[in-house]
């Protein structure tokens, strides 16, 4: 049920509006893109009274910049938290790097957030439901950097991820026939698209929006291929017999 | 070459037996699940199909992951 507003998944980081410092001229841009429309008199959901200040002071032209300066500091705080938490994962980026796309994320989420405040019901805490438009870009930017000049494979690099060693011999038979079924239905039930998608994301750990940048296209029609995907595999290997749920329960 | 975890592979490439979401749905109630849950109340029946998007789409997962302990750490309860 994805909505017809543009989220942040949607959006390629090449066709945003870049955003570095929050100088005057950068309150003045991030101004026009917030709705002028009154806010609504009282909102659905549990709006706490801190919330309904932060949409008060966003919208009220005495302490819009002010507001628009809180709220970028809150975004750059947890842009930097997702970035610490992922760049350990990647210690080839280097810590001014990691800090450049704190500022971008939270540059982005800011521009993100102000464009899509009117879609805020109140079912969390404004806080809340701004911290996930920065960590989602912190997260976004440190995958796409981490991936930055790599070829993103779309073939299997290897089957031997298949393989198992160590087995009893009646379960790597039991074993072997049901990753033979899987290679053959990933090869022939499968359309070729389906195919590229579900090997780069399932087997080849590509990160799903380097592949959607890399496709020109986004990351909910990306998950939606997956989905068609391995549903038709599920199908496939069910109608042959072979037994799931005791292989993937406990993962 | 260290023996790959079959049941990983196996779950990557087939995904959550359960009905899920999709990834623009889970970012519109992201917020709303994380509170839930922060909040001891029954996230799953509030959002279903949530979990089982999060079982199936790791960037997903890494985004409420990250929004539940930022939010935990951002307001102690």
């Amino acid at each position: 049920m994805p909505t017809a507003t543009k989220t942040p998944l949607d959006e390629g980081a090449g066709r945003r509006q870049r955003l570095r410092v929050l100088d005057a001229a950068t309150v003045g841009a991030v101004e026009s893109v917030i709705p002028s429309v009154a806010p609504p008199a009282s909102l659905p959901g549990p709006n706490d009274a801190e919330s309904l200040e932060w949409l008060r002071c966003l919208r009220a032209e005495g302490t819009r910049d002010e507001a628009i300066a809180r709220l970028h500091a809150l975004l750059l705080r947890a842009a930097r938290f997702e970035v610490a938490r992922r760049g350990a994962t990647f210690p080839h980026l280097r810590g001014n790097e990691l800090d450049d796309i704190a500022n971008e994320a939270a540059d982005d989420a800011l521009m993100s957030v102000l464009r899509r405040l009117d879609d805020f019901r109140g079912a969390s805490r404004f806080t809340t439901w701004v911290y996930k438009f920065a960590l989602l870009e912190a997260a976004a930017k440190v995958r796409k950097r981490a991936w930055q000049g790599r070829e993103v494979p779309l073939e299997p690099e290897s089957w031997r991820l298949f393989s198992s060693t160590g087995l009893e011999p009646d379960a790597e038979a039991e074993q072997h026939e049901l990753l033979a079924t899987l290679q053959s239905a990933i090869a022939d039930v499968l359309t070729p698209h389906q195919r590229s998608v579900l090997v780069a994301l399932a087997l080849n750990g590509v990160p799903i929006d380097v592949l959607a940048e890399r496709l020109d296209t986004n990351r909910g029609a990306l998950y939606k291929t997956l989905h068609d995907a391995r549903r038709k595999l599920r199908k496939h290997l069910e109608e042959r017999g072979l037994a799931l749920d005791d292989r993937l329960e406990d993962r | 070459m260290e023996r790959p975890d079959l049941k990983n592979t196996l779950g990557r490439l087939l995904g959550p037996s359960q009905p899920e979401i999709g990834c623009d749905a889970c970012f519109e109630e992201l917020d709303r699940y994380v509170e839930l849950e922060l909040a001891g109340k029954d996230a799953d029946a509030a959002v279903p199909g949530l979990r089982a998007h999060l079982e199936g789409c790791p960037a997903c997962r890494e985004e409420h992951d990250s929004l539940r302990a930022f939010v935990a750490a951002d307001r102690p309860r």
